[in-house]
């Protein structure tokens, strides 16, 4: 087997985070031109380089954590087969995302779910607890405590339009930027902005309802404001 | 105008990809500057962004989720090379009868093409001879040639043909 680089390789073992992104274009660029030749050693470093993104993004759409790992699987099976043709004028990670984005419709479409569904509403304790973490503004602590919070935020969003649920996850839970959501989602970039700027009045919408019918909110202005 | 929610502060229409990104901190400062001098004259757009901040606070507070574990990568290639090797099988599976058929088949051209060239190796040079006569019973009788003694190739024929006319 062909081998990548050395330098590249460890250049992304040793500095995932601080290399920048022009220079990891770049290499990109080098190892598809590798994979696009054959070396399978390229396209296991591309996919090393991309899992965390993939998966941050697969599990952003999908919200099931237990489907996750396959679907960005599947992703990187078709990136692999079908890399001769990527004709490098985007950058490999547009492509990429675009593929696991049409893999996550197409699993759901397959298993036909909504991305998530959950009928039950939240407890009386939830509801306290995560009122409690908002207020404070800390992060929960422990992988309990984060574990409970991430399911009742995932059943608030659930209570949203689709798209939205998705652009807010992707942005503030997963990270993406505006320009990579706009491109991944074949969306305009003033687009992604307006409809993430409204998909925030409306989580917040389903939060102060929450609040309000468990009495945490009483006499707060959210009320002023209906109709 | 403002657009329709049910709850809650609605902004301007045309503000809402500015404030969008004021709260991303993506904006110049004489951007940010006329944003925010906006939200102090508008109530709407004030209580929008203010909502949005805490949608920002509410929905950072679970962290992104679980990422791969440390054998993704190679998991992956394990199954890129099965996927590989289904493909490589399936093929040869497809083309398994008409190889065989091909092998015949070639086998059966290869002795044709040998009858075929050893024939066409004897027709042809009756053909040149056929050719050749054509010609020269074309041009005039008198440089017919002795069809008991006819031309073997067309070195032959040009000689006769010099032959004559240099006779005349
Ligand atoms: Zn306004």
């Amino acid at each position: 087997m062909a081998d990548v680089p050395k330098s590249m390789a460890a250049s992304a073992q040793a500095l995932p985070l601080s290399l920048d992104r022009k220079r990891k274009k770049e290499e990109d660029r080098e190892l598809v031109r590798l994979s696009q030749d054959g070396t399978e050693a390229a396209f296991e470093e591309l996919v090393r380089r991309h899992q965390q993104r993939v998966f941050a993004l697969v599990g952003g759409i999908l919200r099931r954590p237990e489907d996750v790992e396959d679907v960005a699987q599947q992703v990187f099976l078709k990136a692999y087969l079908g890399i001769k043709r990527f004709d490098q004028r985007a950058a490999f990670s547009t492509w990429l995302y675009k593929i696991a984005v049409n893999e996550c419709w197409d699993y759901l479409r397959k298993k036909k779910v909504r991305p998530l569904v959950y009928e039950a509403d939240l407890s009386e304790e939830q509801v306290s607890r995560l009122d409690g973490i908002v207020s404070a503004d800390r992060p929960p602590e422990g992988p309990g405590a984060r574990a409970e919070t991430r399911e009742v935020l995932d059943r608030m969003l659930a209570a949203l339009p689709e798209q939205d649920r998705q652009l807010l996850v992707l942005k503030e839970m997963e990270g993406f930027s505006v320009q990579e959501l706009a491109e991944i989602l074949d969306l305009n970039v003033n687009t992604v902005k307006v409809r993430l700027f409204r998909a925030r009045g409306r989580i917040m919408d389903v939060y102060r309802r929450r609040m309000d019918s468990s009495g945490k909110l009483a006499g707060s202005r959210s009320t002023q404001r209906k109709g | 105008m403002a657009t329709e929610t049910k709850f809650g502060y609605t902004a301007c229409a045309k503000y809402e990809a500015l404030l969008e990104d004021y709260l991303d901190g993506a904006l110049e400062l004489t951007d940010a500057k006329s944003a925010e001098q906006h939200c102090r004259d508008c109530a709407n757009c004030r209580g929008a962004l203010e909502q949005a901040a805490s949608s920002v606070r509410l929905l950072r507070l679970a962290g992104p989720s679980v990422g791969p574990g440390p054998a993704f990568a190679r998991t992956v290639m394990a199954r890129i090379r099965a996927a590989e090797q289904e493909r490589s099988s399936e093929r040869a599976g497809f083309w398994q009868p008409l190889v065989s058929l091909g092998w015949r088949f070639a086998a059966t051209a290869t002795l044709v093409l040998g009858a075929l060239v050893s024939y066409d190796a004897g027709w042809g040079r009756h053909a040149q001879r056929n050719l050749a006569t054509a010609r020269l019973t074309g041009t005039s009788d008198i440089f017919a040639p002795d069809p008991a003694n006819p031309p073997a190739d067309r070195d032959e024929v040009l000689m006769m043909v010099a032959e004559t006319n240099h006779g005349k």
